[in-house]
C-alpha cells in the first residue's frame, strides 16, 4: 500500500439499482412502492443485513481462529516455572480448557448473546468489564487524533487541489505520503526519544502520572501533556489519507460548470471555493472519514503498545502474547463490531448527505 | 439544496473548528504543567518501570512474574533466602531443626512480631497459610508444589510451627511459601478469587496500597516489619508496554529503576548522567535443549527427534563443535557468565565447578572424533553419512528472539565443520513450545530461572518427570532419563549433611553434563540501571556481583535510601518554559507550515 488514495473504497459502495442505479430500477420503484422511504427501507434492510452477515462470521471466526493458533495457554503460563502436574490440570480445569471444543463454543456462544464474553485468564475478571474499563483511553486517544488528523488532512488536502500541482501542493502531499509510509512504530519510538529521553520535554508513557485525580485541573493537564506524542504519531500516520481523498475530490468538482457561474457573479476565488467547490468535494470525503474512524481504532493497537497507553490496543497486544484466549475473542469481537458499524453508519450518511442519492 | 449547502458548511466549520480547538487547547493548557509536578507531598518514592503481568495480588493463586515478585516484599517466609549468598537465613522463625533425618521439621517463631495493622502474628497464622493450600485447590494453583510433600502443620504453641513430611527431605520446606494473616483470610468468603489488590496485610517491609491495572502499583512501607522500617515511604511501580520507552523513561527521570535491559539497550545507556548501571549475575540458565529421543513415563517412544541424536557421542560431538565463549562475546556482549551444567553460578555451592573433570570446552577435532566414533563417515559435500542417512538436524528458534536467531547463525557454519547440516526453523513462540511439547524436534533453545535449592530443577530432570502417556502432566527439562541420575536425585533429596548433598548434587549435574541431555550455554546477566542522583543503596543478591530486580527475597529496595530528601519526592521529569515554545514549535511544524502557507494564499487571493 503505497498510496493512500489506492486502498480507499468508492464512496457509495457498490451500485444500489434501488436509489442511484439504472433507470430500469428507478422505474420500478417509481411504479411499484412510494419513491424515498420504500426505498431506504430496503435500502437499510440491505446494508444492515450485510453487517449482520459479517458480525455472524466474527463471531464464528473469533472463536475457532485463536484456537487453531499453536501453544496451548496454560503450557505457556507454566513454561519455565515450577508446577506440579496437579497445578497444571486445576488452571485447565479453572479456565474451561478441559471440556470439549464444542461445549467451549457454545459457551462462548451464549456469552456472546448474553453480554458475557468469558474471563480473561489474565485478568481474572470478566472481558466485557475489561474492554468497557479499556475503551475509554482508546477513544481520547483516537477521537482527538481523528479530529485532529481529518482537520489537518481535509484543510490541506483542498488547498492542495486548489492550487494543484504548485510548490506548496507538491510539499503538502508529499510531505503526508512521506508519514504515511513510515512505520507506525518507529515513528513513535524516534519521537519517544527526541522529545521524552533525550529533550525531557514530554512524558515517555503512560496516560495519567500515578496519584493524580484525572479530573482535578493538574490531572487534566497531566492527561493532555501524555497524549501529545502519541497524538502526534497517529495523526502524522493517518492525515494523508483525508488530505489525498479530498484533493482529488476538489480536483474533480473545480472543472464543473457552476463554479464559472459562481465566479462570473462575481464571488472571490476564495469564496468559490469556500462557498461551492469544498462543500461539494466534502462529499465522497465524508463516507471514507467515517470508513476509516473504525480502522482508527484498531490502527491504536501500535501506537498504545509504543507509548504504553492503557487502552484497548494494549489490551489486545497483552491478550496475544498470553495468549489470554477470552480476551482475544472479547477484543477481535468488539474491533469488528467497531469496523462493521463505522461501514454501516457511512453507507447510511452518505445517502443522506448526497442529494443525488437522496432524490430529496 | 439550500439548506444541505448550509449544513455542510456548518459541518466542515465544525471540523476545523474542534481541531484548532484541540491543537489550541493543547498548547495552551501546556506550559501550566512545568509548575504542577507528580504528587510532590515529599514522600520519598522509589519509581520501577515494569511491564508485568498480574493476574491479582494473592498469593495462593497467582504465579506471574511481577505479583510474585511483589509477594516478596510483601509476606515473609518462614524462613528466607540471605543477600549474600541466598543460604537460608531467618524468616518468621529464629532457628529451625529436623531431628529425625529430614521427616519432621520444628521452626521456633520470633516472639512479639505484629502484622503490618498491628495486630499480633503468631504460628497459627503459619499452620492457616500452609493447611489451605494443602486442603484446597483453589488455594494451591501458585504453589501447590510446595506443600505437596506435607502430611501435617501443627502448632504446639504460638511460637512453634511443626512440619510432618509425608517423605523425607533435605531441602528447609519453609521456604518460598507466603503466609497471610489468619485474622484477614480466614474471614474472606472465597480466599481463591481474592483479589487482595488494596490496602493489603502482611509481615514483608512493603504492602500494597493500591493497584491500578496497567498503570501503576504503589507499595508502602511496612512499619511493623520485623527487621525495621525501610527508609523509603513508597515503591510505585509504573507501567511500560516497551524496554525501549523504559530506557527513555530512565534517562528523563521518570522512573528511577529499571531491569531486564538487552546488552544493546544496556550499552547505550551507560554513561548517561545520573544513571548507574548493574551487571547483576542471575538465576537463570539458557542452553540448547537436545530431542535425545523423548519417551513418556511408560517408556512409550514418541515425536520426531532425530534417531542420530539418541547417541550420547553425538550429543557430546556437537557441543564440542560449539564455540560458546565466542558466542557469549559476539551474541551478548559478554553480558553472561560461563556456564557448566543448569544450576547458575551465583549457587556457588551447588554449581557444577568448572574444573569437574566431566566439563569439556570447545574442540573440533575432538567432535569430529566423537562422530567418527559413532559411525558417522564424512560423504559428499561434507556432510556425514551413517547407513545411507544424512547427518541432517532440525533447531527450532523463536524469530522473534534475536539472541536465537543471532546464535543460530553461528551454529550453522560450525556444525557444518564437523559434519553436520543444521537447519533453522525459525516460527513464533507458540509453534516452539507446541512442537517441543510434541517432540516434533531435535533442538531448541530452553532456559530456566532457579530458586536456590536446586532440587526441584534435578527433579524434573528424572524419569518421573517425563510427561504420561496423553502428553501432559510432566514439566521434563529435556526429556532426560537416566537411572544413575535418579538414583544421586533420590539420595541428595534426604541428605542432610550440606557437605555430601553439594557432593551428590554436583555428581548429579556431572551425569547429566556426560549424558548431554542438553548444552547450557550461559547464565545471562541481568542489566539493570537506576537513578544515582536520587537513589542509593540497593542491595544485590549475591552482595557480590548479585542482581537487585527479581531476587529470591526483599532486599533489593528495602535498603535503598535517598541521596537527598528532597530531591526523592516523585518528582523530575518536568520540563522548562523553554520546552514548551519547543513543542509549539513542533506543533507548527508538524501542521505543514500551515501559517506561512495561509498568509502565501491570502496575498495570491489579494492578486484575483
Amino acid at each position: 500500500m503505497t498510496t493512500p488514495t489506492h486502498d480507499l473504497p468508492t464512496p457509495s459502495g457498490e451500485p444500489d439499482p434501488g436509489s442511484t442505479g439504472s433507470s430500469g430500477g428507478r422505474a420500478d420503484h417509481d411504479m411499484d412502492e412510494p419513491p424515498k422511504g420504500g426505498s431506504f427501507l430496503g435500502y437499510l434492510l440491505r446494508k444492515l443485513g450485510g453487517a449482520l452477515t459479517s458480525m455472524i462470521l466474527v463471531v464464528v471466526l473469533g472463536f475457532f481462529a485463536f484456537r487453531m493458533l499453536p501453544g496451548d495457554p496454560v503450557l505457556k503460563i507454566a513454561k519455565e516455572r515450577p508446577m506440579s502436574p496437579a497445578q497444571i490440570a486445576e488452571l485447565r480445569s479453572q479456565y474451561g480448557l478441559d471440556k470439549p471444543v464444542i461445549v467451549q463454543f457454545w459457551d462462548y456462544l451464549v456469552g456472546i448473546f448474553t453480554g458475557e464474553l468469558g474471563e480473561s485468564y489474565v485478568y481474572r475478571k470478566p472481558v466485557s468489564e475489561l474492554i468497557v474499563d479499556y475503551l475509554g483511553p482508546t477513544l481520547l486517544l483516537t477521537a482527538t487524533a481523528a479530529v485532529l488528523a481529518i482537520g489537518l488532512g481535509l484543510w490541506l488536502g483542498q488547498l492542495s487541489a486548489w492550487r494543484r500541482n504548485s510548490l506548496f501542493d507538491k510539499v503538502a502531499s508529499s510531505t503526508s505520503l512521506v508519514f504515511w509510509s513510515v512505520p507506525t512504530f518507529w515513528l513513535g519510538l524516534i519521537l519517544l526519544m527526541i522529545f521524552g529521553g533525550t529533550l525531557q520535554w514530554l512524558p515517555t508513557g503512560g496516560m495519567i502520572t500515578p496519584g493524580l485525580d484525572p479530573w482535578s485541573p493538574a490531572g487534566i493537564i497531566d492527561v493532555i501533556k501524555h497524549l501529545i506524542l502519541p497524538v502526534i504519531t497517529m495523526v502524522a500516520v493517518v492525515y494523508a489519507q483525508y488530505l489525498m481523498v479530498m484533493r482529488a475530490s476538489l480536483i474533480e468538482e473545480m472543472s464543473e460548470d457552476y463554479l464559472t457561474t459562481a465566479r462570473a457573479k462575481g464571488l472571490t476565488e476564495d469564496e468559490v471555493r469556500k462557498k461551492h467547490a469544498v462543500p461539494n468535494a466534502l462529499l465522497p470525503t465524508i463516507t471514507v472519514v467515517f470508513m476509516h474512524i473504525g480502522g482508527l481504532i484498531t490502527g491504536a493497537v501500535t501506537v498504545e503498545a509504543v507509548f504504553s497507553w492503557p487502552g484497548l490496543g494494549k489490551l489486545t497486544f497483552e491478550a496475544i502474547s498470553g495468549p489470554d484466549l477470552p480476551l482475544l475473542q472479547g477484543t477481535f469481537v468488539v474491533f469488528s463490531a467497531i469496523i462493521i458499524v463505522m461501514n454501516l453508519a457511512a453507507d447510511i450518511v452518505y445517502r443522506f448527505l448526497d442529494p443525488r442519492v437522496r432524490r430529496a | 439544496m439550500f439548506a444541505q449547502h448550509t449544513l455542510r458548511r456548518h459541518l466542515g466549520a465544525c471540523l476545523a473548528g474542534l481541531a484548532a480547538m484541540a491543537l489550541v487547547g493543547s498548547i495552551a493548557a501546556a506550559p501550566a504543567q512545568a509548575e504542577t509536578t507528580e504528587a510532590a507531598d515529599g514522600s520519598k518514592v522509589l519509581r520501577i518501570a515494569t511491564d508485568g503481568f498480574i493476574d491479582s495480588f494473592n498469593p495462593f493463586t497467582s504465579f506471574y512474574l511481577m505479583p510474585t515478585n511483589t509477594f516478596k516484599y510483601m509476606y515473609e517466609n518462614l524462613v528466607s533466602n540471605s543477600a549474600e549468598d541466598t543460604s537460608v537465613t531467618e524468616g518468621l522463625a529464629t532457628e529451625w531443626d529436623t531431628g529425625s533425618g529430614g521427616k519432621v521439621w520444628t521452626y521456633k517463631i520470633r516472639p512479639d512480631m505484629k502484622w503490618s495493622d498491628d495486630e499480633p502474628l503468631t504460628a497459627e497464622d503459619v499452620a492457616w497459610t500452609y493447611n489451605q493450600m494443602m486442603e484446597k485447590d483453589e488455594m494451591s494453583v501458585a504453589n501447590g508444589g510446595l506443600v505437596e510433600n506435607f502430611d501435617k502443620v501443627e502448632t504446639p504453641d504460638d511460637q512453634t510451627v511443626v512440619i510432618t513430611l509425608k517423605n523425607p527431605q533435605a531441602n528447609n520446606p519453609g521456604q518460598e511459601i507466603p503466609v497471610v494473616p489468619k485474622h484477614i483470610w480466614s474471614k474472606i468468603d472465597k480466599p481463591g478469587e481474592f483479589k487482595n489488590d488494596e490496602q493489603t496485610v502482611g509481615s514483608g517491609p512493603f504492602q500494597l496500597e493500591s493497584y491500578e491495572a496497567n498503570k501503576s502499583v504503589t507499595l508502602k512501607a511496612n512499619p511493623n516489619f520485623w527487621r525495621g522500617e525501610p527508609e523509603l515511604d513508597q515503591i510505585q511501580y509504573r507501567y511500560y508496554t516497551n524496554s525501549d520507552a523504559q530506557v527513555q523513561a530512565i534517562r528523563s527521570g521518570e522512573v528511577d529503576f529499571i531491569t531486564g535491559l538487552s546488552p544493546e539497550q544496556f550499552t547505550a545507556i551507560e554513561g548517561a548522567d545520573n544513571v548507574e548501571t548493574n551487571v547483576g549475575n542471575g538465576r537463570r540458565f539458557q542452553g540448547i535443549s537436545i530431542n535425545s529421543g523423548l519417551a513418556d513415563a511408560d517408556n512409550e517412544e514418541f515425536g520426531t527427534g532425530n534417531e542420530a541424536l539418541k547417541d550420547k557421542k553425538v550429543r557430546q560431538a556437537i557441543r564440542a563443535g560449539i564455540d560458546i565463549d565466542t558466542l557469549r562475546d559476539q551474541v551478548l556482549q559478554d553480558y553472561a557468565q560461563p556456564a557448566t551444567s543448569f544450576v547458575p553460578s551465583v549457587y556457588e555451592k551447588f554449581a557444577l565447578p568448572a574444573d569437574n573433570p566431566v566439563v569439556s570446552g570447545f574442540d573440533v577435532e575432538k567432535a569430529k572424533e566423537l562422530l567418527d566414533e559413532a559411525g558417522w563417515k564424512e560423504g559428499s559435500e561434507g556432510i556425514r553419512e551413517k547407513d545411507g542417512k544424512t547427518l541432517e538436524l532440525r533447531l527450532l528458534t523463536d524469530s522473534d528472539a534475536t539472541v536465537e536467531q543471532k546464535t543460530a547463525k553461528f551454529l550453522k557454519p560450525w556444525m557444518k565443520d564437523i559434519g553436520i547440516q543444521l537447519k533453522n526453523e525459525a516460527s513464533d513462540v507458540d509453534t516452539v513450545s507446541e512442537r517441543t511439547t510434541k517432540g516434533d524436534y531435535d533442538m531448541y533453545f530452553s532456559g530456566w530461572s532457579l530458586n536456590p535449592d536446586p532440587d526441584y530443577q534435578l527433579f524434573i530432570n528424572t524419569c518421573d518427570s517425563r510427561p504420561d502417556a496423553e502428553g501432559s502432566g510432566g514439566t521434563s527439562q529435556d526429556g532426560y532419563c537416566s537411572k544413575t541420575f535418579d538414583k544421586l536425585y533420590r539420595q541428595q533429596h534426604v541428605e542432610l549433611d550440606e557437605n555430601k548433598r553439594i557432593d551428590l548434587v554436583h555428581q548429579a549435574l556431572a551425569q547429566h553434563y556426560e549424558d548431554t541431555a542438553s548444552i547450557t550455554l550461559w547464565y545471562p546477566n541481568q542489566l539493570e540501571a537506576y537513578r544515582s542522583d536520587r537513589f542509593t543503596g540497593f542491595t544485590k543478591q549475591p552482595t557480590d556481583g548479585g542482581i537487585i530486580a527479581n531476587q529470591v527475597g526483599y532486599w533489593g529496595y528495602t535498603s535503598v535510601e535517598p541521596v537527598n530528601a528532597e530531591d526523592a519526592s516523585g518528582e523530575g521529569g518536568g520540563m522548562g518554559a523553554g520546552g514548551w515554545v519547543g513543542i509549539a514549535a513542533a506543533a507548527i511544524v508538524v501542521i505543514g507550515g500551515g501559517g506561512f502557507l495561509l498568509s502565501r494564499r491570502k496575498k495570491s487571493d489579494d492578486r484575483e
